[in-house]
């Protein structure tokens, strides 16, 4: 059940982080000023398109390989919820530090990224030491 | 894995990031420690700037503000060091280069010769101009090279022939050292660090000067109009307060952002460097020359500096010194002056215009500072909405001509800089009597270059009303009834002449093609000029108009230099005006009854050579 949902997420989180993409690719073709104008968004926002998509191919991939190295049922149900958080915190924080960020700085939504870093910390952890 | 492998992984990234960082390049350490950078004062420099404010980094370092002082490498010189010679006032230079090394052979005294090595380039729009380093006793001083490269025109120029200079032999004539001159207002917290203190109380010739020169930045960088950024850079280390200000939308108190001043402060922040000043007191003269001016942006600017008008005195002074710099009624008529110009302008006085309310610093065209639609009426709209409404009624012009365009009146092109004429920024209404009477350049004639004085002085009357009066005399003694700008190139002063040269090959002026054989004529004559610069002014102007109705000059024309032999240069010139008549009767048409120029176009040349004559001899002498 708890692999079905990652594999779920990770799907999810690909088809999110994918258009994303395009639509950053276009805001480039379109000369959009908004986007353009600010490097820290621009920074920002490609981060959160490449974390989504690295982190939906890793859901997929640990959802594929987790039986076979982890075995323990219990054990894969608390990592994937680690996975599945962290990977939906980092890019989402990347995302919003983007949206109302000011001169240097990104804006608070920001703060979901190191949130979304020590859950995915933990969840390497689990399944480093879980691993058999 | 072990619980020991899996905290070592996890720690290997943060401590080979740290140890990268500790012994890797650090770009604003490596800036400060340049030669000539100090960072004294609060300054720290525009690579720390950019830690925090990349969108404006980037927004200005595509300006020419930042590109207008720089070190000499391959990306930043932009003259042609091929080797090949070049020759003015029958003596050859030779800019080549070596490596990454720019030099210059050139010729030293009578007959020697002398090899100079390229230290420092200044400007990057229109011209380029290159300086060497002469060790001094303890110091240095870097004086400039006698030629420069012209980056529109594509080819290398004597600095005498850029300049508002009468022809000039003498090839270092204007080897003007950076250390007490272009350090001031082409670089940013300048510190010339003059060391012949032991001589405060006598006038040391410039040969025997000697400095320890530093600058903040090379160039015109963030702290020239922020100010000194220290204290805010301190202030705002920390992430909480640069949160909680930003939440608080608190004002940061530690720089300056000139927006958010008045438009007084607002323009003594470009009026530091675009209006030309003496110190106040100017007994701190001695004091700038060590440590550099005391203004900092946000300071009222006359507190530290008085700037320059057409009645300022220095002590022991006649009183003219600066006179030659304005036009008669003390208009400014030289670039650098823009600030005197804006700040006797009815917008500034009465209402709250400032340098920010059509130039921006971070956007718009480069050149010019400028965003589009503020080339434009728009400029003038953002106020003056009601005449927006029905500009025609307000111009009396076809709301599509030039004559309907508010700065092509308001703000006529007659200031002389860079070889080049720009906009006046003294923002005032044309009058043909107070223009002709002063011996100033009018919106009316610069536009209408084949009208009199006397013309535009009757249609002002006619269109705006009584209070516009004919002209009685011009001080240059031409007469009245002759087109403005033919009596202004022919007898006018050297700005004058320049300034209607200029305004004869502008696009979108009212002189239809085939009307322009007298000014077609004054122009001929000016190739003859005393003046370089005023001889190519007019050779362009020339071929702006052959451009547009062609009588078969253009290839002559073109391949004739306006610095080459005086000898040669002067009988081609000459053969182009006796041939006038033959190469333009079929193309142009004769003028109203001229006296200068017969039914059939033959050009009278004693009716001109007495209008030449009319030419004050008072030499003017305009360089940078």
């Amino acid at each position: 059940m708890a692999l079905r949902k990652t594999v779920v997420f990770g799907w999810y989180l690909l088809a999110v982080s994918l258009p994303a993409g395009l639509t950053l690719e276009a805001l480039h073709a379109l000369k959009v000023q908004v986007y353009l104008g600010s490097e820290m968004r621009r920074e920002l926002w490609t981060l959160a398109h490449a974390h989504g998509n690295v982190l939906g191919i890793l859901c997929l991939v640990y959802a594929a390989v987790a039986d076979r190295f982890l075995g323990d049922e219990r054990k894969i149900a608390v990592i994937s919820r680690w996975l599945r958080m962290g990977s939906a915190l980092m890019p989402l924080g990347f995302f919003l530090g983007g949206v109302l960020n000011f001169e240097g700085d990104p804006s608070l939504g920001v703060l979901l990224v190191p949130i979304g870093g020590v859950c995915l910390l933990v969840a390497l952890v689990r399944a480093a030491l879980a691993t058999r | 894995m072990s619980a020991i492998k899996a905290v070592l992984a996890l720690a290997s990234a943060p401590i080979a990031i740290g140890i990268a960082l500790w012994v890797g390049f650090d770009v604003e350490k490596n800036d400060a420690e340049l030669p000539l950078i100090h960072r004294a004062e609060g300054f720290v420099g525009e690579q720390t700037c950019k830690r925090c404010h990349p969108d404006q980094y980037e927004t200005w370092a595509r300006t020419f503000h930042s590109t207008m002082t720089q070190r000499v490498d391959p990306a930043t010189v932009v003259g042609r060091f091929d080797g090949a010679p070049v020759e003015f006032y029958a003596k050859v230079a030779k800019p080549y280069r070596d490596g990454d090394r720019f030099f210059m052979d050139l010729p030293e005294g009578e007959t020697g010769r002398r090899v100079a090595e390229v230290a420092l380039a200044v400007g990057s729009r229109r011209y380029q101009q290159y300086f060497e380093r002469v060790e001094r006793d303890s110091g240095s001083v870097l004086r400039r090279l006698p030629i420069l490269w012209h980056i529109d025109a594509k080819r290398w120029m004597h600095l005498n022939d850029v300049f508002l200079h009468a022809d000039n032999p003498e090839w270092n004539a204007h080897a003007a050292i950076w250390n007490q001159n272009c350090i001031f207002c082409h670089n940013t917290g300048p510190r010339p660090g003059y060391l012949n203190q032991e001589r405060k109380n006598e006038i040391v010739p410039d040969a025997q000067r000697s400095f320890d020169s530093h600058v903040a930045s090379l160039g015109i960088a963030c702290e020239s109009c922020h100010g000194p950024a220290s204290e805010h850079v301190e202030a705002y280390e920390s992430v909480a307060a640069r949160y909680f200000d930003h939440f608080a939308s608190s004002n940061d108190t530690h720089v300056v952002n000139p927006a958010r001043l008045d438009h007084e402060r607002s323009t003594e922040v470009c009026g530091q460097c675009h209006g030309q000043r003496i110190p106040n007191p100017v007994e701190n003269h001695y004091r700038w020359r060590v440590t550099g001016p005391t203004y900092r942006s946000g300071n009222r600017l006359t507190e530290h500096v008085t700037p320059v008008r057409i009645d300022t005195k220095l002590p022991g002074g006649s009183g003219d010194e600066f006179a030659l710099r304005f036009w008669a009624d003390g208009t400014p008529r030289l670039t650098a002056y823009e600030y005197q110009g804006i700040t006797t302008s009815p917008c500034y006085e009465k209402g709250t215009l400032s340098c920010l309310s059509c130039h921006v610093m971070h956007g718009g065209d480069v050149r010019g500072q400028l965003e589009p639609e503020m080339r434009g009426n728009r400029a003038c709209l953002q106020c003056h909405e009601d005449i927006g409404k029905d500009v025609q009624a307000h111009t009396k012009h076809d709301p599509q001509s030039t004559g309907s365009q508010c700065m092509d009146c308001h703000m006529p092109r007659m200031v002389f800089g860079v070889v080049e004429i720009h906009r006046s920024h003294k923002i005032e209404n044309p009058n043909p009597a107070r223009d002709a009477e002063k011996g100033r350049p009018n919106a009316c004639t610069l536009c209408h270059l084949d009208k009199s004085p006397l013309w535009a002085a009757d249609k002002m009357r006619e269109l705006w009303g009584d209070a516009y009066v004919r002209p009685k005399s011009r001080p240059d003694k031409a007469p009245l009834d002759l087109p403005d700008s033919v009596a202004s190139i022919l007898s006018g002063d050297p700005v004058q002449r320049v300034t209607y040269a200029k305004a004869c090959g502008a696009e979108g002026s009212a002189l239809v093609a085939e009307d322009a054989a007298l000014v077609r004529v004054a122009l001929h004559a000016t190739l003859l000029d005393a003046y370089p610069s005023i001889r190519w002014t007019a050779q362009k102007s020339l071929l702006a108009l052959e451009s547009r109705l062609a009588t078969g000059i253009e290839p002559a024309l073109r391949d004739w230099r306006h610095d080459g032999p005086k000898g040669t240069r002067e009988s081609i010139a000459k053969r182009f005006l006796q041939e006038f008549q033959k190469r333009s009767t079929n193309a142009l048409r004769a003028p109203m009854p001229s006296k200068l120029l017969s039914p059939d176009l033959g050009p009278d040349l004693s009716a001109i050579i007495a209008l030449l004559d009319l030419q004050s001899g008072r030499a003017i002498h305009i360089g940078e």
